[in-house]
């Protein structure tokens, strides 16, 4: 029972940080019938982004400035730098295919990941970068009830997620640039004619997006230590078949299919085998595709003849 | 006095994008289209009205003088891997270029041939089982099971369009590497895949040498495209592009959609398939990674930059890719060659008139020696580096500015250099050919320090950098023709 | 004296329903050989909603679809297309990027039974086939004159005006050798000139092919041109049915088109 306790958390933890990068996925394609395959990038470029900042103010095991500050920065930093470098993306890769068939911009976003993960080989080498966590967050701090071990950094995964998320929900169904985003998505020209700045609300879409998955990946690096350059790839894969499982298009399926796989993972690791993991969690994408395409929460899309 | 052709710089034909209702084909027949005078007109006459069977004939004939003047094993195994890739492509056009279904785990077709050739046609099968088969029965085993394998595959194509279909095949793409990595490791070798293959053998002689694997290859690959130039014109090729068009009304002109698609995945799969068999002989040893995803993408780059749609430009587009990434990126000097060589042509061909063009060349050219002078000025250790080996280099050597450490300044001109030329592409005009002048120089500069130095993420850089260019610039590739879409 | 032939075409008591929305509602239509029957109503009568069930867009919520006698309901479209039931579109849906002649000739597919084997190895009956295929382009499309002829055959389909892709949507939709052919609006955005061609076309294919035409008209020229019998929809209803005379006489009819009388209005 603890081990099956401890297995939850963990897959909660995991789940949290993936529903944050299908959030991204699942807007983006809600607003531009896009499937960003750059996007689990755009989470590695996060990840690194908290490792400097960590470097900048002294390194891991001599911070200048108290662990609170220094998280503050770090999601600041990652969820604002990798906010902007998505909307750079959409302006200038994805917007002048805005009109063009559904298979030119999938390709350019084969063609960005590319780019983007390269770019990052090239200029700081393929090797491991350890954000070296228990070094300032001790892992005896926590929630420890019987059974139940949380340590600080999982509380605080899961804690700034459901945050955000939270957020994310009230802002697209209070407010106005969320309403915008909502016609947006429904029928793109229908809101351009009803006067709603298209380029704008894409724009903020794909920054929101961003840096939900900027500030995931600092906390990938906080809760897993190791960063390296091609970890976009993997994570956004199994972020892709969570807002899909979950439903593309729909923020709460994102969520949902986040903690799903999230959990199925930590579920398989924990009592079958680690090698089998990756090979499930695809089975998990093959078997939802073939009987629900539009996943749990989804809408199936209509054709008119 | 009409003014004279040759002087002018004006295009000879107005181009006009093709969209509905505007007829051009009438104004672009052979009454109305200038040809440009002299001999390059009359070749470009002869060229069109030539049939397909000649040009291929006369492609083919091209390739089989190759091995004759290659001169060593390496130039060979360039030329090998270059009809891979186009073979590759041939068979990725038909479910992508001519069907309009974008198979994303078409990789895993590769390894399955590869993976079936070495499973039957090894001694990996044949202590517990008698499995060990000659090249002439594992071939048509591999090919039929490939079919099947297509169709399975395909199957959900059924139900799912576009975007959804691409995962489910990238899925399936992937959990073939994990299968391979992790799934009965004494039978399919895991990580360390299967060694000790064997070359293919028929009619008593068995293919060793390079060239003799060269020649396979290039038979394999000019039947391949004979036979898909036959299908393309029967009506299984109408229908997989009535297909691409517009399922819903195909199926309402008597095409069965589904059965349509799932002949496109399989036919794919086969040719795939017949690749990766000739892959795994010809290496000897087959792993996990030779079929993971960054090849799938050198794939798609080569279809996309040759033509999708377009059996020449399948071809075009994986000889090309293949020649550029393997031959010439291995060695720094040739390297250089294809650098240089490639943005001069860029430059040739789209700055016109060439007056243009030489101030341009001659104001980088400047700009180099003033800035390079400035610096050396500045710091004598910020040119002491050493730009990369061959003669080009030397004599580059006063030119560009390389510092002795040339990661951190490499790194940071290369993010400049990316700025500019996405600034480049934004500005139009004057502004336009000024920028280029710096751009052009810190490319020289980047290229020297860094790129040079690590060729396989400038290979990859390449690669992806092909994609965006391509599907911006000009979707249809260098031998498709542009569509008309109705979105 | 023998049993009649069953007609080409049978709706009977046909109802679509979508959720709550009722699209179609007990609807009884019959269409024969060397018939044209037109159907008519206001946009959303249903109208296009008739033609996506005869052809297997949807399937019958209720009722039954006969097709010479055969039930076709719930069928899948490339299999009631062969049994010989061919459709134009309201919006046009051409191969836009393929040629002319090729769009015509992709509609020959159901017809021909050669594997893709014998294409590539060009087989005694794939060759005959190809022949039989190209002759059966050449007919259709000669029967539009000049309009179609041979120079244009190369021609991808999005060059040609707009005129000439609505006639070669009927010459593709002729090339399945239908019996029943349903036209969409064959006459939409079209000028006086051009309307009367298609008017003369019709009535030549009901004549000189045997055909029974269903068709959906807004422009009342043509339905009185061409129609032995008119169908009023609206809202999923039938109102009336008889010659163009009866029913375009029949207040229903006009209340549908034009609302109701305002004096009439007044005086309730």
């Amino acid at each position: 029972m603890h081990f099956f306790i401890q297995e939850l958390v963990n897959g909660i933890t995991q789940g949290s940080l993936y529903a944050l990068i299908a959030l991204g996925y699942s807007m983006v394609y809600g607003v531009l019938k896009l499937l960003n395959f750059a996007h689990g990038d755009l989470y590695m470029v996060g990840a690194f982004v908290g490792y400097f900042v960590i470097q900048w103010f002294g390194g891991s095991t001599a911070l200048s400035i108290p662990v609170p500050l220094l998280l503050l920065f770090m999601f600041l930093l990652a969820g604002g730098g990798v906010g902007m470098l998505g909307v750079a993306i959409e302006r200038f890769a994805y917007r002048p295919l805005r009109d063009a068939p559904r298979i030119a911009p999938l390709i350019t976003a084969l063609g960005v990941s590319f780019l983007l993960e390269n770019t990052m080989l090239l200029l700081f080498g393929a090797s491991y970068r350890d954000y070296n966590t228990s070094a300032f967050i001790s892992f005896n701090t926590g929630i420890h009830i019987g059974p139940l071990n949380i340590d600080l950094v999982q509380l605080m995964v899961i804690g700034v997620s459901v945050a955000l998320m939270i957020a994310l929900t009230l802002f697209v169904a209070r407010t106005k640039l969320g309403r915008q985003m909502r016609a947006v998505s429904a029928d793109r020209e229908a809101a351009e004619m009803l006067g709603i700045d298209v380029d704008y609300t894409i724009a903020v879409t794909f920054f929101i997006g961003s840096a939900l998955a900027g500030v995931a990946g600092v906390m990938d690096g906080l809760a897993y230590n190791n960063i390296y350059t091609l970890m976009g790839f993997i994570a956004g894969l199994k972020a892709f078949t969570a807002a899909v499982v979950g439903g593309i298009g729909s923020i709460p399926g994102a969520m949902l299919g986040g903690l799903l796989i999230g959990i199925a993972e930590s579920m398989v690791t924990g009592y079958i085998s680690s090698t089998y993991t990756n090979l499930i969690v695809f089975g998990i994408l093959i078997v939802m595709m073939l009987v629900r395409p539009s996943g749990l929460l989804g809408k199936v899309p209509l054709q008119k003849v | 006095m009409a003014s004279d052709p040759r002087t002018t710089d004006v295009s000879v034909e107005a181009k006009q994008d093709p969209s509905i209702g505007v007829d051009e084909w009438v104004a672009r027949t052979a009454q109305r289209r200038e040809f440009a005078p002299g001999w390059r007109g009359d070749a470009e006459r002869l060229f069109e009205r030539m049939g397909w069977w000649p040009k291929l004939a006369i492609a083919a004939a091209f390739g089989a003088i190759v091995p004759f003047i290659l001169s060593n094993n390496f130039q060979l195994q360039v030329g090998i891997n270059a009809l891979l890739l186009a073979l590759l492509a041939l068979g990725l056009n038909i479910s992508v270029g001519w069907a309009g279904l974008l198979d994303l785990g078409y990789i895993a077709f590769y390894g399955f041939g590869a993976y079936g050739f070495a499973l039957l046609s090894s001694n990996q099968l044949h202590p517990p089982t008698g499995i060990h088969f000659a090249a002439y029965v594992s071939l048509p085993i591999i090919a039929v099971a490939a079919a099947c394998l297509g169709l399975i595959v395909g199957l959900p194509s059924r139900r799912l369009i576009g975007d959804y279909l691409a995962i489910l095949t990238l899925f399936f793409g992937e959990a073939f590497v994990e299968f391979t990595n992790n799934v009965a490791p004494s039978k399919l070798g895991g990580p360390n895949g299967i060694v000790s293959i064997d070359p293919i053998r028929a009619f008593g002689h068995s293919l060793i040498s390079n060239k003799s694997y060269f020649w396979f290859l290039l038979a394999l690959l000019v039947l391949t495209a004979a036979a898909l130039h036959l299908l393309d014109n029967s009506r299984t090729g109408r229908a997989w592009r009535a297909v691409r068009e517009d399922p819903l009304a195909a199926g309402m002109m008597t095409i069965p959609v589904n059965r349509v698609k799932l002949m496109a995945f399989s036919f794919g799969a086969v040719v795939a398939a017949l690749a990766g068999t000739v892959f795994a002989a010809q290496q000897v040893n087959v792993f996990p990674t030779d079929f993971d995803t960054p090849f799938l993408i050198l794939i798609y780059a080569a279809l996309i930059l040759g033509g999708a749609g377009s059996i020449g430009g399948a071809i075009l587009g994986g000889l090309l890719l293949s020649v550029m990434l393997d031959g010439f990126l291995r060695s720094p000097t040739e390297a250089g060659y294809l650098f240089y060589g490639v943005i001069l042509l860029t430059l040739i061909v789209k700055l016109r008139p060439w007056r243009k063009l030489l101030a341009v060349l001659a104001a980088t050219v400047a700009f180099g020696f003033v800035v390079h002078a400035i610096v050396e000025a500045i710091s004598k250790s910020a040119v002491a580096g050493q730009p990369s080996g061959g003669w080009i280099s030397s004599d580059l050597h006063n030119w560009v500015v390389v510092p002795s450490n040339a990661t951190t300044a490499g790194n940071i001109g290369f993010v400049v250099l990316l700025c500019l030329v996405i600034a480049l592409i934004q500005v139009k005009g004057r502004t336009r050919t000024v920028l280029l002048v710096p751009t052009l120089y810190l490319a020289a500069c980047v290229w020297e320090g860094v790129l040079v130095e690590n060729p396989s993420v400038t290979r990859q850089l390449l690669i992806g950098a092909i994609l965006i260019v391509m599907m911006n610039a000009r979707p249809q590739g260098l031998l498709g023709s542009k569509r008309v879409e109705v979105v | 004296m023998a049993t009649p032939a069953p007609p080409v075409l049978e709706l009977d008591k046909l109802s679509l329903s979508f959720g709550g929305l009722k699209a179609l509602t007990d609807l009884d239509l019959i269409v024969s050989e060397r018939e044209i029957v037109s159907v008519i109503g206001p946009n959303g009568a249903g109208k296009t909603s008739v033609f996506n069930v005869i052809t297997g867009v949807y399937e019958p919520t209720e009722g039954e679809v006969r097709f010479l006698g055969e039930s076709i309901g719930g069928k899948a479209p490339h299999q009631i297309t062969r049994k010989g039931i061919a459709r134009t579109f309201q919006s046009l849906r051409l191969f836009l990027n393929m040629s002319v002649v090729e769009n015509v000739m992709a509609a020959t597919y159901g017809n021909t039974k050669a594997m893709p084997w014998e294409s590539i190895l060009r087989l005694p009956r794939a060759r005959r086939e190809e022949r039989e295929v190209r002759q059966t382009a050449e007919e259709v499309l000669s029967f539009f004159g000049q309009r179609l002829a041979g120079y244009r055959w190369g021609q991808p389909a999005y060059s040609l005006s707009y005129a000439n892709r609505r006639r070669l949507e009927i010459a593709r939709a002729l090339a399945t050798r239908p019996k029943l052919l349903l036209l969409d609006e064959p006459a939409a955005g079209m000028n006086p000139n051009e309307t009367h061609e298609v008017t003369e076309l019709i009535g030549r294919l009901r004549d000189e092919l045997g055909l029974a035409i269903l068709v959906i008209e807004h422009d009342m020229h043509v339905v009185e041109g061409i129609s032995d019998r008119v169908i009023a929809l609206d809202h999923g209803v039938k109102i009336t049915e008889g010659t163009f005379a009866e029913v375009a006489s029949h207040p229903a009819v006009v209340e549908a088109y034009l609302g109701r009388d305002p004096e009439a209005l007044v005086q309730d």
